[in-house]
C-alpha cells in the first residue's frame, strides 16, 4: 500500500473504529473482547481490500458489512479455543445510569440466533432498510422480514411489552 | 428507525433502548484497534502472496513463507473464550419439572452473602428466578485485602446429555492454560470441578479466574467464579489471589440452597444458548472417529477432544511434533454460501471450496492456521483447520501443520461426511 493510500486507510479506520466497536458489542451481545477481535479482523480485511473499499460508494457501510459477515462466520464455527460455560456478558459501565436495561437487553440479544441478532442490529442500530439488510446477509428481503418478526417476538417475550420498566432501576 | 415499522410501539421502544445501549460502549483505545487491524491486514496480504507462490511452486514454499511471515512484528494478544451471553442452556426435562417458589435477585444475593466470609460489597447485581432470564448474582467483594469480582450463575442440564458430560470437568490442558484443576465425585453423586486458572489464555494480564462448578445428578448446574480484580476483564488486579480458597469455593457452591434456586427456574422448552435448533441426532460414530479414519496413515493421534455432534479436534504427530486439527461438520448451511464462499472454487458437482492460510486465532507466536472450507449443494458444510502447534494458545512448535492443504482438502471433500458420518 502506497503512503497516501496508507494514510487514507488510517484516517478512515480511526474515524470508524468507535462505531464499529459499538456495533460489534451489540452483535456479540456485550462480549467486548470478542467485539475487539471482530473489529480488528474487520480492519484487517478492509486493509487488504482498501483499493476496492475506498472506491465504494459508502465505505462506512462497506465496513459495517464486513464486520457483520465476519461476525456471522465467527459465530457459526466452533473452535478448540472455546469452552461452554455459564458466563456473564461484559457490560458497559454496569454501575451507572441504565445498567439494568443494558444488562437485560444484552442478555436478551444473547438469546437470539446469531443471524437474527445481525438482522436486529442492522435494522435498528444501523438503520438499514430491509433490502439493504438482505444485501449484507445475502438473503432475500422476505427472509429478513421473517427473521425480524421472529426476533422482535422473542425480544418482546424476553423483555416484556413495556420496555420502560427496565429503563430505570 | 427503519421504514414502515412505526405501527409497533415495542419496536420503537426497543430501537431506542438498543441505540442507548450501543452508545454506552466505549473502546478504551481505538488507535490500538486500528493498529492491530492493520497488522492483521499486512499478515493477510503476505499470506496471500505466499499462498500464490506456494500454489505455483509447491507446498514447500508455503512452509518457508509461513516461517518468514511469523517472525512476529507485533505481539497481538487475543481473547480467550468466545462464549457470549448468560447461562448457556437449560432443558425442560432436566432437574425438577415443577417450579418451586421463585427466588428474587435479593434472595440469591442474601444467600450468597451468608455463605461468604466477612467483607464488604459493591456493585451488587442479581437476577432472580421470577424472570425468563437465567438467574445469577454478581458482586464486588472485599475481605479487606482487595476488591474482587465474584459471580454466581445457575442452569439446568439434561442428565446424561453431552452437556452434562462436559459440565464440571477440567478443561483440556492443551486448550486452556491453568495452574490447577481437580474434579471430584461427591457423596450425593454430584460432580464438582475446582479450577484455578487465568482470565486470559495468553496471560496478557495477571487476572486470575478461579471457579467451582457443580453438577448434580438431577442436572442442577451451579458455577461460582471469582477473580483477583474488581472486574473480570479490563480492571487491574487488586490482590495476588482471588479472595476465596478452593475449599471455600467448594463450600459455597455446594450449599443446599442453590439446587432449590435451579428448581425454581421456570421451565422453558426453547431456551438454548443460540436459540437455534439442535444439530441432528447423535451419531453412532463421532466426528472425531471419522476424522481419524481419514487421516494419512503415517500420522499418530496423540490427543483428541471436543467431541460434539458437529465438532471435534485431534492432535496428530508425524514425528515432528503435535499438530492440532479441528473440524466442524454443519448441516443446513446453504444460506451462508454467499457470505463464506463468495470467491470460492466451484467443483463440477456444485460443491464449493475455499482455502485460507492465516495466523492462529489465539495470538500465540508463530502459529499458522490452514483451513479448507467446503459446502455441498445440500447445505452440508465441512471445514477443517490444521495448526503448527498442538494447542492454539501455545507458540508454534513446528514450521507447518502436519497436514498439507491438499490433504486437508481431500479430508474435507470426502464423501464419508455426506453419509452422515
Amino acid at each position: 500500500m502506497g503512503q497516501q493510500r496508507s494514510a487514507d486507510y488510517a484516517e478512515f479506520a480511526s474515524a470508524r473504529a468507535g462505531h464499529l466497536y459499538r456495533s460489534a458489542c451489540l452483535l456479540t451481545a456485550g462480549d467486548t473482547h470478542l467485539a475487539e477481535d471482530l473489529v480488528q479482523e474487520t480492519f484487517g480485511r478492509l486493509y487488504v481490500r482498501w483499493g476496492r473499499v475506498s472506491r465504494a460508494e459508502n465505505p462506512a457501510a462497506y465496513a459495517q458489512t464486513v464486520l457483520t459477515r465476519t461476525f456471522l462466520a465467527h459465530r457459526r464455527l466452533r473452535s478448540s479455543r472455546e469452552r461452554a460455560t455459564d458466563t456473564f456478558p461484559d457490560l458497559p459501565g454496569a454501575a451507572d445510569g441504565d445498567a439494568p436495561l443494558r444488562l437485560t437487553l444484552m442478555a436478551a440479544l444473547a438469546r437470539l440466533p446469531a443471524k437474527d441478532r445481525a438482522v436486529v442490529v442492522l435494522r435498528y442500530w444501523e438503520d438499514r432498510s430491509v433490502e439493504q439488510t438482505a444485501d449484507v446477509l445475502n438473503v432475500s428481503s422476505a427472509a429478513v422480514r421473517t427473521r425480524c418478526v421472529r426476533a422482535l417476538g422473542r425480544l418482546r417475550e424476553l423483555l416484556g411489552e413495556d420496555l420502560h420498566e427496565f429503563s430505570r432501576p | 428507525m427503519p421504514e414502515n415499522q412505526h405501527e409497533d410501539p415495542f419496536e420503537d421502544r426497543f430501537a431506542a433502548a438498543l441505540r442507548d445501549t450501543g452508545h454506552s460502549f466505549r473502546t478504551d483505545d481505538p488507535a490500538a484497534l486500528v493498529g492491530r487491524g492493520e497488522v492483521r491486514g499486512r499478515r493477510k496480504q503476505l499470506l496471500r502472496r505466499t499462498a500464490v507462490l506456494g500454489g505455483m511452486t509447491g507446498v514447500a514454499l508455503v512452509g518457508v513463507g509461513a516461517t518468514l511471515l511469523l517472525t512476529p512484528d507485533v505481539h497481538d494478544p487475543r481473547r480467550t473464550s468466545a462464549a457470549a451471553g448468560p447461562a448457556a442452556t437449560t432443558s425442560p426435562s432436566a432437574a425438577s419439572p415443577s417450579p418451586a417458589e421463585p427466588f428474587t435477585g435479593d434472595d440469591i444475593l442474601r444467600s450468597l452473602k451468608e455463605l461468604l466470609p466477612q467483607g464488604t460489597y459493591k456493585e451488587e447485581q442479581a437476577q432472580g428466578t421470577d424472570s425468563l432470564m437465567p438467574p445469577y448474582a454478581h458482586v464486588v467483594f472485599d475481605d479487606g485485602r482487595g476488591a474482587a469480582a465474584l459471580g454466581l450463575s445457575f442452569g439446568r442440564v439434561e442428565p446424561g446429555s453431552e452437556q452434562a458430560r462436559q459440565r464440571a470437568t477440567c478443561p483440556d490442558k492443551a486448550l486452556v492454560k491453568y495452574d490447577d484443576c481437580t474434579t471430584a465425585k461427591l457423596p450425593d453423586g454430584s460432580r464438582l470441578a475446582l479450577f484455578q486458572g487465568y482470565e486470559y489464555a495468553d496471560q496478557r494480564a495477571d487476572t486470575k479466574r478461579w471457579y467451582a462448578e457443580l453438577l448434580t445428578p438431577e442436572g442442577h448446574h451451579v458455577l461460582l467464579t471469582e477473580w483477583n480484580a474488581p472486574a473480570e476483564k479490563g480492571a487491574p488486579v487488586s490482590r495476588p489471589q482471588p479472595p476465596l480458597s478452593v475449599e471455600q469455593l467448594k463450600e459455597v457452591v455446594t450449599a443446599d440452597v442453590w439446587p432449590r434456586v435451579v428448581d425454581s427456574m421456570p421451565s422453558r422448552g426453547d431456551r438454548s444458548a443460540t436459540g437455534e435448533a439442535p444439530s441432528p441426532g447423535t451419531r453412532d460414530k463421532t466426528i472425531g472417529d471419522t476424522l481419524a479414519g481419514l487421516l494419512p496413515r503415517e500420522l499418530n493421534i496423540v490427543g483428541e477432544g471436543g467431541q460434539e455432534s458437529e465438532y471435534a479436534y485431534l492432535v496428530v504427530d508425524d514425528g515432528k511434533g503435535g499438530s492440532l486439527v479441528q473440524i466442524n461438520v454443519q448441516p443446513g448451511m446453504s444460506d451462508m454460501a454467499g457470505v463464506l464462499f463468495e470467491d470460492a472454487e466451484e467443483l463440477a458437482d456444485g460443491r464449493l471450496v475455499t482455502t485460507r492460510q492465516s495466523p492462529g486465532e489465539e495470538g500465540a507466536e508463530g502459529v499458522v492456521m490452514w483451513t479448507v472450507d467446503t459446502l455441498r449443494p445440500d447445505g452440508l458444510r465441512v471445514v477443517i483447520s490444521a495448526f503448527n502447534t498442538p494447542a492454539q494458545h501455545q507458540d508454534a512448535t513446528r514450521d507447518t501443520p502436519a497436514l498439507t492443504m491438499e490433504q486437508l482438502r481431500e479430508i474435507a471433500l470426502s464423501t464419508v461426511w455426506d453419509a452422515g458420518a
